[in-house]
């Protein structure tokens, strides 16, 4: 009577462990193969992405974003936590693409059209130039500024700095080319917001990278880490 | 009444003794199949086939799911497989927003078709030329496909940005790299050959010769022709010695180590002693000299930027040439 009590838990526990393996790769195949739109009207795919996603995050994401998304100054890693995205809208399918294949990785899909240029320590700008822009940058995103100077900085701005070709003419950023928008930001920039790091932004320019995932993480978790994130950002 | 015991069955055996002995017998009890003190064919067999099948179906489905062994079925992560080659469900949905300028959502069925379409041919195509072997003869294909796997190589390099510690500590391993290139007037004189003069003689005159030349001789016609000198040729432009500034990479160049080593060392308007070198006795005269000038870091940081880059490419396609070549088998012929 043991033995055969011994044998169905036996045949119990293998019946789980095959239901298990089955519905698991049932749902990370219905997770990946989901539209992103989809997995937003879906609770058992954000449920299954959440169980997934943070231990990915914390092991290789979270040295440069910070434990809890919220980004680096000192390496310019950008806050995951707010709504600003520097490519594209945020969108789960946008943040995929930036996992998958990195900025500045490398890979030839990476996003790649143009990092910061040293402006000063090129010469393209005087020391004097750099600082008028700068004096601008404070004034348009409603910091303490020199105004004579700040209006230099405009002029500079739209001229000789060429700073708008990638910022665009309002200052807002171009998600295309992942540059980030110099007003509006509160207080959330890059690498700093005060005189003294614009001051090096500008002068030493940036180069910010991230890593091409593909090919380390599988496409579950690279899924499950964009529907994170997309959460992470566009929670109220 | 006494029950008649069977022919076969020995008087006095015991009812378990009896059991054991019709192990085949297709009357027995759901108890006796787990009795496993017996031996029982039956569920032997049984639990062998029941083995075997688990082993077959974990095989299976090993097989048939594994990335790149599947037939039949599409891989969750690919929008479609091209002779097994996956095209990427996610390229599949950048390319289309990228197409339309609109969220995937908002792309209809037959934009989405569309852009399907244009991967699947282009994956066609990429294989139809890999089947024809167009890297194998095509010289546009090939320098795409050098060009691809160098960038491929480089991609760390090109990617990481070097830091300010790494910039200045290249720079003060290097530079005598970063100075500004030296230029000099010069001639180079060699003492002619005369058949009744032998080598300690010549020798002699040498020293004779830069001495006058040290208390101002003039380096006129008549000098060297009365002195037995002539220009090396080294420097000659359109058969007269060349008079006009020379770079010093250039004189480098021109000049064999020896003489250039000293040349190197000669301030403006100063002789040197004679060289003996191997086709003959020379003797340098400098009349203008601009030194190379140390170059400041600040001046020469996007050189330091881009020559330590170009050192790691240089290191890592090396590197990579004597992977390649390890794993090759190259038949090379010794004439050529």
């Amino acid at each position: 009577m043991v033995r055969f009590g011994l044998a169905s838990v036996a045949v119990m526990v293998l019946g789980i462990a095959i239901y298990q393996l089955i519905h698991v790769s049932g749902i990370e195949a219905r997770l990946v193969r989901a539209l992103p739109a989809e997995i937003d009207r879906d609770p058992k795919l954000k449920k299954y992405a959440r169980s997934v996603a943070p231990a990915v995050y914390s092991e290789h994401c979270a040295a440069c974003h910070g434990a809890t998304l919220q980004g680096n100054h000192s390496n310019g890693a950008p806050n995951l936590a707010d709504k600003v995205w520097l490519y594209g809208t945020g969108s789960i399918s946008d943040i995929e693409a930036t996992i998958l294949y990195g900025i500045r990785s490398g890979h030839p899909k990476a996003h790649n059209l143009t990092d910061m240029p040293a402006f000063g320590r090129n010469g393209q700008l005087t020391q004097q130039d750099v600082q008028d822009v700068v004096e601008y940058i404070l004034k348009i995103s409603g910091q303490r500024s020199n105004n004579i100077s700040a209006e230099r900085g405009q002029a500079i701005y739209a001229g000789a700095g060429v700073c708008y070709d990638c910022h665009g003419s309002d200052a807002l950023g171009v998600s295309d080319y992942g540059t980030p928008a110099l007003i509006g930001r509160d207080g959330d920039w890059l690498y700093g917001g005060d005189r003294n790091t614009l001051y090096k932004t500008v002068y030493d320019g940036r180069h910010g990278l991230c890593p091409a995932w593909i090919g380390k993480l599988s496409f579950v978790q690279i899924r499950a880490l964009a529907v994170f994130l997309h959460e992470g950002s566009h929670h109220d | 009444m006494i029950e008649p015991l069977s022919k076969a069955e020995p008087p006095g055996s015991l009812p378990s003794q009896r059991r054991r002995t019709s192990g085949s017998d297709t009357s027995i009890s759901s108890n006796d199949f787990f009795d496993f003190s017996r031996t029982d064919s039956r569920r032997s067999f049984l639990l062998l086939a029941l083995g075997a099948a688990l082993g077959l179906a974990i095989a299976g489905y090993g097989l048939f799911t594994a990335k790149g062994t599947s037939t039949t079925r599409l891989p969750p992560e690919d929008i479609a497989l091209v002779n097994q080659k996956p095209i990427y469900r996610s390229d599949f949905v950048i390319q289309t927003q990228n197409l339309y300028s609109v969220p995937f959502e908002q792309t209809t069925r037959p934009q989405r078709r569309k852009v399907l379409d244009d991967m699947i041919n282009e994956e066609l195509m990429v294989q139809r030329g890999i089947e024809v072997d167009l890297p194998g003869y095509d010289p546009d294909v090939r320098t795409a496909l050098v060009n691809g796997v160098e960038l491929q190589m480089y991609a760390d390099v090109l990617a990481q940005a070097p830091t300010e510690e790494q910039l200045e500590a290249y720079y003060d391993a290097h530079r005598a790299k970063y100075s500004s290139i030296g230029v000099m007037r010069m001639r180079d004189l060699m003492l002619n050959i005369r058949p009744d003069e032998a080598a300690p003689q010549r020798s002699e005159r040498a020293r004779k010769l830069v001495a006058e030349l040290r208390n101002g001789a003039s380096l006129d016609d008549a000098f060297m022709q009365l002195n037995g000198l002539r220009d090396s040729g080294a420097l000659m432009q359109s058969g007269k010695p060349d008079l006009g500034d020379i770079f010093d990479f250039a004189a480098q160049a021109k000049l064999t180590p020896k003489v250039f080593a000293v040349v190197n060392q000669l301030p403006a308007g100063q002789v040197s002693d004679p060289i003996d070198d191997t086709d003959g006795i020379h003797i340098e005269v400098v009349t203008e000299r601009k030194a190379p000038k140390a170059q400041d870091f600040e001046a020469v940081r996007m050189r330091v930027w881009s020559d330590i880059k170009t050192e790691a490419q240089d290191r890592i396609r090396n590197a990579t040439y004597r992977y390649l070549r390890s794993k090759a088998e190259i038949l090379a012929s010794v004439a050529y």
